[in-house]
């Protein structure tokens, strides 16, 4: 039995979705552009009589005017052609008749005509895609309002099915000793240890060869072992290769290939408790649309995968298609990567639809998904219509945290300058995914939205757009002169020909990018409930993961009900086992019960999303659920008890002893000389030292510039003391400082002064400490040696007495006596 | 100021230069002869001048040393015991807590880990803490905190300025004689069941709670506290389902770096920290960038954010549009999903739950692992012994200080004496 979820379960569950229920949302295309002057090779002339209805004259000019051409449908779809003949020209109204039972207004996508032209029925571009795009476009345009109306999701029972057998990591490790594991103790070890001088896991690369298997499994791919991150990480991004990164990569995968193929393919784990398994083209594409692309007039979505050009798929001619230059790349789930001296543009003559289209309104607006590949560029050009880097229409760009708009109006220079940013301090622009709007009309001036919301940026009036050359050409990426490039990936590019409104801003930001399915995994097998379904909407994230989102539980029974059915812990297999990274479902508990169930919309599981790794491809992955415990089935799950943390090794021997530090120094300063801490004196001396000083202790790092703080902060603790007569006199008791030289510095004063001084800086009667003798007699040969220095004319005063008495007492105080601990 | 060699006192520059040439070339004498000298054999006395040195940071008083010597030579216990007991009397130095406790705790309190940095309520707690022998498993969890006793003369405590402990510092108090526990939910008028030890001191509060996601104050309090950056505990088997909106799964448009990455921290963290959901650190922008006047602030029960509708502060809900199928935070509910998975070799206690709400109880779930002991213990180490545990010997001294510490009540002084017998020489 179908089920159809009406839109309140659109609204309820499906919030990605959300505004394609709203009210007001999406196209209200009434008529498409005259683009008669830009048809390139058509030349169409419509015989017969006029239309006959509104609707007709609609279809006349959204769609007939744009297949008629006999470059296209017009060839053979014709009057006496080749049936059905919608692309005649004799009767606009008998075209209209024919080609009613071929289109389907409320899901254009779903019409015969796209759905054919699809399937590679002579499309007039190198992608069916593409054509598939535009052909939808044009009848969606010629639908308006009725399109996109039905926001009905048709959940159908898909085909049930038991997850298929698969290979897993056995238990036990010895196949990994024998093939990965020495190759990473030999080239990895030094960093992918958590013992290491500087650990970075993850931890593969220990001793313990159960801890290392235990780390490693999460970067192998056991499926598809060319896409391990031990593999890729040397091979495609050149990380710490040992010697040259293709041999070394094809080294690690061939170890890689000899572990997995020691690996029988196994049968799903028995004791798993499982959903019914699901291919990605088993889901159903879930109702797009929301967006407002009523002025579209280019649009790109990146879905050719193939080949070197993004198609514009606005449908409205010229077709500005984009030829790439350089590094430009397929990014899965639909986009470009940019890359080293990547661009992606468009000829100066199909570029010249945009000044044509935009200057005859007078406003525009440039919308973008990207995800930039860092905050460090600057001046990059996300978007540009340009003839260099100092010409230009328009632009979207880069500088570090900031979209910048340059728009060339009358108010600015010929190259949109000054142009309006967002603020520094605000950092609105991140390494992730994005969505940029920047709008310009007359009224409002220039705008910039990121991912909805107006940035307040001052601007001016927008001025006029008559001085724009239509001689510049379109580009994605850089520059056209190749001069200013973008690192990162683009989603979706679209420019408008109005200036979009904060809501239709929020709108588009809200239909987000890319396509979306339901999967509907059965468990009515575990339950006694009928035609029973936990359901994820589910995304390509980008080339290398799904986005699972979501989750709710529905029975397509209309008769049937949960009741108090326990669900736990649930996780997200792939391929026959569940995935160790992302189960982000792992601690639900919940009851599924009639209370919280409405029937016909169903009962949330979870509103948050996870990423998983994409492994065989979109087209191959199986799904499948797997849970703890569901109604009364359980599969208990229990870690295994990790590996104890490995031991570090044994350090080189270090000294025994030490240096003081600043602190230490200071206090033991004062300790010694008894002068506080906090005189004034000392205090600022240590202020300006302080920072010279040792702040470790490893004797193995002492410097000579810290012996000088060292000794000035010595000096000033000496200055003071000898200064202050109480602390002096304390201190020294015996000595006359108010005596000259030659009678203060006699064999007794010398005495009275060594004695004491070494006996607080050494004198603890240690084995340890310097030699008492030996350091006496390196002071008094200082001292002789000060006093020999004295002019007996000039010097021969108290004052000098003093200055011999700091620095005997600084050489002792500053020396490692103090310093070594 | 004096300044060196060019002064008012007709310190020549011709004495200068002699007296500096002397000054180093005694100075490299009598290092060599230290240096020579410590390879000799260190007697009781030797012992207990290094163990007042490692403890206090000065050289003992003749008399301490004599003192510390006796009990190092005569005490009854084993020698181990006897010099513990020698360095419990070298703890009562004033500069044990004024220097050498002071600059043990300095570096935790600043994101640059630096030791330069002005005493503060953060360090005054931890010194407060270990001098008055609280179990040190309260610096994550208690209603504590310590200020002067009201008689050094300096400036009051203030919830939005550091001059009180600045003043405590240049003046040289005895903050092993002038600390005073207080209350921290007096001091900072916030609940009692919202204090959380020193997490939410104005000190940690101004550098781990200032703007950002409050994920800081996790992180540094694991590297203080546990000895671990996140680095050495990311697991990327960890459920992501509380990671915020905030983190993008798609860094640069490459989902890889996430679940490879990312996930590995964030999985585990983001639980967490959301401990701290209701702490902000508020301040002037404008007049104030570097926050040197604001102070803790503290959703109460009834309060709502603006942003959030919540008692959940606006910072959790930043950058929600980056995946905006992430964790929205609605309460300060945390979960320890690191207790299952590699992780568990941080050894967290049985007896707790591994789920709660708010610091306190995130902060006791970090204070009872064997982590935090052993981080303690290899702190101390580090500090007193001068080097880091180097072969089996230390490493089995360290586990035996940790069993010590833990059933002793987590007295970190007792902790401080057991170290300096340990590495007092031979």
């Amino acid at each position: 039995m179908n089920m159809r979820l009406p839109k309140l379960i659109c609204t309820i569950l499906c919030l990605p979705i959300l505004h394609a229920c709203s009210p007001g949302a999406g196209p209200a295309v009434q008529e498409n552009l005259d683009l008669s002057s830009n048809a390139g090779s058509r030349s169409l002339v419509l015989n017969g009589p006029a239309p006959q209805t509104d609707d007709v004259q609609k279809f006349r000019l959204s769609l007939w005017e744009n297949v008629a051409p006999e470059n296209r449908c017009g060839e053979c779809h014709v009057a006496n052609g080749q049936s059905p003949g919608f692309a005649r020209s004799d009767d606009i109204n008998l075209a209209y008749d024919q080609v009613n039972s071929f289109v389907n207004l409320s899901e254009p996508r779903q019409s015969r005509l796209v759905i054919k032209v699809g399937e590679g029925h002579n499309c007039w571009l190198a992608s069916n895609q593409a054509c598939t795009d535009i052909l939808t476009t044009w009848i969606s345009n010629w639908a308006g309002d009725a399109a996109g109306s039905s926001n009905v999701i048709e959940l159908r029972s898909p085909a049930l099915k038991d997850p298929g057998a698969s290979k897993s990591f056995p238990q036990d490790s010895t196949a990994f000793a024998n093939t990965v594991h020495p190759l990473l103790m030999t080239y990895c070890a030094n960093c992918h240890r958590d013992n290491a001088q500087t650990p970075q896991s993850p931890f593969f690369a220990v001793a313990d060869v159960n801890a290392a298997y235990e780390a490693v499994r999460s970067r192998i791919e056991i499926d598809e072992p060319a896409n391990s991150r031990l593999f890729l990480r040397l091979g495609s991004e050149f990380h710490n290769c040992w010697s040259d990164c293709d041999s070394n990569a094809a080294e690690m995968l061939s170890e890689i290939e000899t572990l997995i193929a020691s690996i029988p393919e196994t049968e799903v784990d028995s004791s798993l408790v499982t959903s019914k398994a699901l291919l990605l083209a088993d889901g159903i594409v879930a109702a797009g649309g929301g967006r407002v692309d009523t002025n579209v007039v280019a649009f790109y979505e990146f879905k050719t995968l193939t080949g070197t050009t993004a198609f514009d798929t606005s449908g409205v001619e010229p077709a500005m298609n984009l030829s790439f230059n350089g590094d430009v790349s397929w990014v899965g789930g639909w986009g470009i990567r940019i890359g080293d001296n990547g661009k992606a543009q468009a000829s100066t003559a199909t570029s010249g639809k945009l000044h044509d289209l935009i200057t005859s309104t007078g406003e525009y607006s440039i919308e973008a998904w990207v995800a930039p590949s860092n905050v460090t560029q600057e001046e990059a050009r996300i978007v540009s219509y340009s003839a260099g880097k100092n010409a230009r229409n328009f632009a979207l760009t880069q500088t570090l945290y900031n979209y910048d708009f340059p728009a060339r109006s009358s108010l600015t220079d010929g190259n949109g300058n000054p142009e309006i940013s967002t603020l520094d301090g605000d950092e609105v622009l991140q390494a992730t995914l994005q969505h940029v709007v920047a709008t310009f009309d007359s009224v409002n001036g220039r705008q910039l939205f990121v991912n909805g919301i107006r940035i307040e940026v001052d601007d001016e009036d927008g001025g006029t757009l008559n001085d724009w050359d239509d001689t510049y050409a379109f580009v994605l990426g850089n520059e056209v002169s190749s001069d200013r490039l973008w690192r990162g990936v683009l989603r979706q590019v679209a420019i408008h020909n109005r200036a979009l409104t904060v809501e239709q801003v929020r709108l588009n930001f809200e239909a987000g990018v890319g396509e979306q399915f339901y999967l509907l995994f059965g468990v009515s097998h575990l339950i006694d409930v009928p035609e029973a379904f936990v359901v994820f909407q589910l995304s390509q994230f980008d080339s290398y993961s799904y986005l699972f989102n979501s989750p709710f539980f529905v029975s397509l029974s209309d008769s049937s009900m949960p009741d108090n059915i326990p669900l736990q812990g649930m996780r997200i297999g792939i391929n026959g086992r569940e995935p160790e990274v992302g189960q982000a479902y792992r601690h639900l508990d919940l009851m599924l019960d009639g209370s919280e169930y409405e029937p016909g919309i169903g009962q949330r599981i979870s509103s948050i999303g996870t990423i998983l790794g994409i492994e065989k491809g979109v087209e191959s992955d199986e799904f499948f659920l797997t849970f703890e415990r569901l109604g009364d089935n359980a599969n208990v799950v229990v870690e295994a008890t990790p590996s104890p943390e490995a031991q570090a090794p044994d350090a080189a021997s270090a000294p025994l002893i030490g240096v003081k530090t600043f602190d230490e120094i200071n206090a033991s300063m004062s300790v010694i000389t008894t002068v506080p801490t906090s005189h004034p004196d000392v205090f600022s001396t240590f202020g300006n030292v302080r920072q010279q000083l040792p702040s470790l202790p490893g004797i193995d790092g002492f410097l000579s510039s810290q012996q000088m703080g060292v000794t000035q902060l010595a000096i000033e603790y000496c200055n003071v003391l000898v200064e202050d007569s109480a602390l002096r006199q304390d201190v020294f008791p015996g000595f006359d400082f108010s005596g000259v030289p030659s009678s203060a510095w006699n064999q007794a004063g010398t005495e009275a002064f060594v004695s004491p001084l070494l006996g607080r800086v050494l004198g603890l009667n240690l084995s340890t400490q310097p030699n008492v003798a030996a350091s006496r007699a390196e002071l008094e040969s200082l001292i002789q040696a000060l006093i020999a220095s004295v002019n007996p004319g000039s010097d021969n005063t108290a004052q000098r007495t003093r200055t011999i008495a700091k620095a005997t007492c600084a050489a002792t105080l500053g020396s490692a006596a103090l310093l070594i601990q | 100021m004096h300044t060196l060699f060019v002064s008012e006192d007709s310190f020549s520059r011709r004495a200068a230069g002699k007296v500096i040439t002397q000054l180093m070339l005694l100075a490299v004498v009598l290092l060599l002869g230290t240096v020579i000298c410590a390879s000799a054999y260190a007697g009781p006395r030797e012992q207990a001048k290094r163990i007042h040195d490692r403890l206090a940071g000065v050289p003992p008083s003749a008399a301490t040393l004599d003192a510390m010597a006796e009990l190092i030579q005569s005490g009854t216990g084993s020698d181990a015991q006897n010099a513990e007991a020698a360095a419990m009397l070298a703890t009562e130095h004033p500069d044990f807590y004024r220097t050498t406790l002071k600059n043990f705790a300095a570096p935790w309190t600043n994101r640059d880990q630096s030791i330069f940095v002005p005493l503060n309520d953060y360090s005054a707690t931890i010194i407060g803490i270990v001098r008055d022998d609280i179990d040190f498993r309260e610096i994550l969890s208690g209603d504590i905190l310590y200020t002067d006793d009201g008689s050094s003369g300096v400036a009051a405590y203030s919830q939005t300025s550091n001059l009180h402990y600045e003043q405590l510092e240049d003046e040289g108090v005895d903050l092993g004689e002038h600390l005073q526990q207080q209350q921290q939910s007096i001091l900072l008028n916030i609940p009692a069941d919202a204090t959380a030890g020193v997490m939410t001191s104005r000190a940690a509060a101004r550098e781990f709670f200032i703007a950002g996601t409050n994920r800081a104050m996790f992180r540094f309090t694991l590297i203080n506290h546990l000895c671990r950056d996140l680095e050495s505990l990311a697991d990327t088997t960890r459920a992501p389902d509380r990671i915020r909106q905030d983190v993008t799964r798609s860094p640069g448009g490459d989902s890889r770096v996430f679940r490879n990455n990312c996930i590995g921290c964030h999985s585990g963290m983001d639980p967490m920290a959301q401990a701290f959901a209701y702490y902000n650190y508020s301040f002037d922008a404008e007049s104030d960038p570097e926050g040197n006047a604001g102070q803790l602030t503290y959703n109460n029960n009834g309060a709502a954010d603006v942003v959030t509708g919540t008692r959940v502060v606006a910072k959790y809900h930043n950058n929600a549009s980056n995946f905006p199928f992430g964790y929205v935070t609605q309460t300060d509910d945390w979960n320890n999903y690191w207790r299952a998975g590699r992780n568990q070799n941080v050894g967290w206690s049985p007896s707790l739950p591994g789920a709660g709400s708010g610091a306190k109880t995130m902060g006791t779930e970090l204070a009872n692992s064997n982590a935090f002991a052993s981080c303690q213990v290899i702190k101390v180490f580090r500090n007193v012994c001068l080097r880091d545990p180097a072969e089996a010997t230390d490493r089995n001294e360290i586990q035996v200080l940790t069993q010590s510490f833990t059933s002793n009540g987590f007295n970190l002084k007792r902790t401080f004496a057991s170290v300096a017998s340990y590495c007092r020489g031979q």
